[in-house]
């Protein structure tokens, strides 16, 4: 009995298991995480994008790095082109592409500024890149080679793209929809519907409209058809909020990411929760766990069957000593994910 | 989800004006917020239900409804979803509803057109807003005589950057629009036409002040009342007679979140209830990390913190006069930071940032203030290059 206990004790250390269902990966970078995010066909895949100017593959079953290459400067994002291809940028203002099957990298060109932003879109067949430097650019991921510049009314702090649409979020609030197969001019130029600093936009996977979230814990749902009757529905909600000794401390909200399968979406903010909302019936599927810390990036599997965590301190508090920076791994249940029907 | 039969009127609370789509929720909403008691948490059904629980289990009078708007307090009226709700105020409700709908009309047609026929009082409602935004195409005047000098002026918006339009020309539907009929679930409803019951005169051009959506029950709600207090003065005025008036059941975060722009503004971040866990600066957190010394050095897209390498083309010019720095200091971190540009440190003597320093072109660097180092930013010891900008 006492062996058995010892070997299960050492398995759960040796594979760092956080939880029935959740472990933390090994090797993870050594300063904080600034995004993670899954293969496109498999959930064995990780990239995770560092402040310590790498971006590491992860095999996630076997919890073990596969692979690292680096920046000159902390990498901001990160985004697979395809199971073989990843691409990141940064604060060195240069987008890089790494061939994960000869650990190769090339520097596909720069913008003029950090990069904030990397993304892909299948439907377009078209990289997308959003920076400080108040611009998005395109990138063929082919070539690879730069496929356009166009600017933007502020610096770019987030981008989703949403079929063929893409979906800018800037500094000032500002939200753009752009039609990646005709750049010319601006979809529908908006405003946040939230009175904070935008922080994170992702799309819905059928590509309806679009979550947006804001640094003063709240989120809201959107709609992309103008139309009245659609844009009626639009609403939103305050979450990542606690109280303490009577006053409400107020979190922003990181990150988000959509379960590709049910639609719903998770959302970490930087009070070290993960929530998961039905948008559809308008309540709080789940939350998990408090995390060490801040949340900084979230990231379902294409399959919906694994959750990506990353725990992350990000300077909300100014430069001070926070719990240690990890990855955590957490396998998801329809019970947790599922929208529950009336 | 049982229906219930609808008034004419979408079900709305009495107690603190709150529309719902169903009198199901409304009832959830109702005894989560109104009926629920303070000491035990005990969701009670009414008002007068309430008052007697407290009285005959915690032997405590209380004055009045919870969470009700003033005027709505009356504990003692026993109102339970729709029934219950005095005739007058029923009447009040639907006249201000209709105003509302009115207002909307109003706004399509502001919005399409540009320049409605009526736009009486917008003068008198924005005092102080320069009569022509520059660059503003005439037909849209009126318009951008509300709206601060949206033109240009990067963020600002208070939801008029739609104003753009019809330069854009293909604009579908109005995004803007779009944004101007929701608000009207709220009180907010467009300023030109405003009627003084309407609280948030926070045009619905300007979507921030206040018109976050609610959500049915189950989730939390915002508060309407915080409008946006861009950098333009004027509107704070209305939106304090708004944010005063909105009916704030959750009084949490509210506060003008000034959503600006790229002048590293500061949040307002703490009220007497709450607190924004967020360094003051309105920049991304990312764009303040990128600021500690310790990420500076290695910043440079050419050039690295240690080695002196040939520039990279976007920067070309602006390495020369740096490249025996870093040779000299290897790793050094220099205290000051962002030099340009970050007004918030407090560097003496650079220029904040339009140009990047050395002299560049313009074209070459777009001046992102606030933050994020240029290559060799970090490494400036005070020997400074000549035909530096500062």
């Amino acid at each position: 009995m006492s062996g058995r206990a010892a070997a299960e004790k050492s398995s759960t250390v040796r594979f760092n298991m956080t939880g029935a269902n959740e472990f933390k990966l090994t090797q993870g970078p050594e300063d904080g995480v600034s995004a993670v995010k899954f293969s496109p066909s498999s959930a064995q895949f990780l990239l995770v994008s560092s402040w310590d100017c790498t971006v590491r593959l992860f095999d996630v079953s076997a919890n073990s790095m596969r692979m690292k290459y680096q920046h000159l400067a902390p990498v901001l994002d990160c985004a697979f082109y395809d199971p073989t291809h990843a691409w990141s940028g940064g604060l060195d203002s240069q987008l890089k592409t790494h061939d994960l099957n000869t650990d190769q990298d090339t520097i596909v060109g720069t913008h003029d500024a950090p990069i904030r932003c990397v993304e892909y879109c299948p439907e377009v067949n078209v990289m997308v890149t959003g920076s400080w430097d108040m611009s998005v650019r395109l990138w063929d991921p082919r070539t690879p080679c730069n496929a356009g510049t166009f600017t933007q009314p502020e610096k770019v702090y987030t981008l989703s793209v949403a079929g063929d649409r893409l979906i800018v979020g800037t500094a000032g609030r500002r939200v753009l929809v752009w039609d990646l197969r005709n750049m010319g001019y601006v979809q529908q130029r908006r405003e946040s519907s939230l009175k904070y600093q935008t922080r994170c936009i992702r799309a819905f996977p059928n590509k309806q409209g679009y979550v947006l979230s804001s640094i003063e814990g709240r989120v809201a749902v959107e709609y992309l058809d103008p139309s009245l009757e659609v844009q009626k529905k639009k609403y939103a909600f305050k979450c990542h909020r606690l109280k303490e000794n009577g006053i409400e401390q107020v979190y922003p909200v990181n990150a988000i990411s959509f379960h590709s399968v049910h639609n719903t979406f998770a959302t970490g903010g930087s009070d070290g929760f993960v929530n998961i909302w039905d948008p559809f019936n308008k309540k709080r599927l789940c939350q998990f766990h408090r995390y060490p810390t801040s949340i900084a990036s979230l990231a379902f599997s294409s399959d919906g069957s694994l959750l990506a965590i990353a725990s992350s301190y990000m300077q909300e508090q100014g430069d001070v000593s926070h719990p240690a920076d990890a990855v955590f791994i957490r396998q998801v249940t329809d019970a947790e994910t599922k929208p529950k029907s009336t | 989800m049982g229906r219930k039969k609808k008034k004419q009127l979408k079900p709305w609370c009495w107690y603190c004006n709150r529309d719902f789509d169903d009198e199901k929720i409304l009832i959830q909403h109702q005894k989560a917020k109104h009926f629920k008691c303070h000491i035990c948490h005990k969701k009670l059904y009414t008002g007068p239900g309430l008052a007697i629980h407290c009285m005959q289990v915690h032997k405590e009078t209380i004055d009045g409804v919870p969470n009700a708007i003033p005027g709505r307090i009356d504990i003692e009226l026993e109102i339970y979803g729709m029934e219950g709700i005095p005739e007058k105020d029923m009447e009040e409700r639907r006249r201000v509803l209709e105003q509302k709908t009115q207002g909307r009309t109003f706004n399509f047609l502001f919005t399409h057109l540009g320049m409605p026929p009526m736009m009486p009082g917008i003068p008198p409602m924005m005092p102080g807003m320069p009569p022509v935004m520059p660059g503003m195409p005439p037909g849209m005047m009126p318009m951008r005589g509300m709206m601060p000098p949206a033109h240009g002026m990067p963020p600002m918006m208070p939801g008029m950057p739609p104003g753009i339009p019809p330069p854009m020309g293909h604009h579908p539907g109005m995004p803007h629009m779009a944004q101007a009929p929701p608000t009207t679930t709220r009180p907010a409803v467009p300023a030109t036409t405003v009627p003084t019951p309407q609280p948030s005169v926070s045009k619905p051009l300007f979507p921030s002040a206040g018109q976050v959506q609610q959500v049915g029950s189950g989730v939390a709600v915002n508060s309407s009342a915080p409008p946006s207090a861009a950098p333009k003065p004027t509107f704070p005025a209305y939106t304090q007679s708004s944010a005063a008036a909105a009916a704030n059941t959750s009084s949490t975060v509210a506060k003008p979140g000034t959503p600006v722009t790229s002048k590293p503004a500061t949040l307002t971040t703490t009220s007497a209830t709450s607190k924004l866990i967020h360094p003051d600066e309105d920049i991304s957190l990312e764009e303040l990390r990128a600021q500690l010394p310790r990420y500076q050095c290695k910043v440079p897209s050419a050039g690295q913190a240690h080695v002196t390498s040939p520039p990279v083309a976007p920067m070309g010019g602006v390495l020369p006069p740096q490249q025996g720095i870093p040779a000299q200091q290897p790793g050094v971190r220099h205290p000051m930071q962002g030099p340009f540009g970050a007004p918030p440190q407090g560097v003496p003597g650079y220029v904040p940032g339009g140009m990047p320093p050395y002299g560049q072109a313009p074209p070459m660097v777009p001046p992102y203030q606030a933050a994020p180092p240029r290559p060799a930013i970090g490494m400036r010891p005070p020997v400074m290059s000549p035909g530096g900008r500062y």
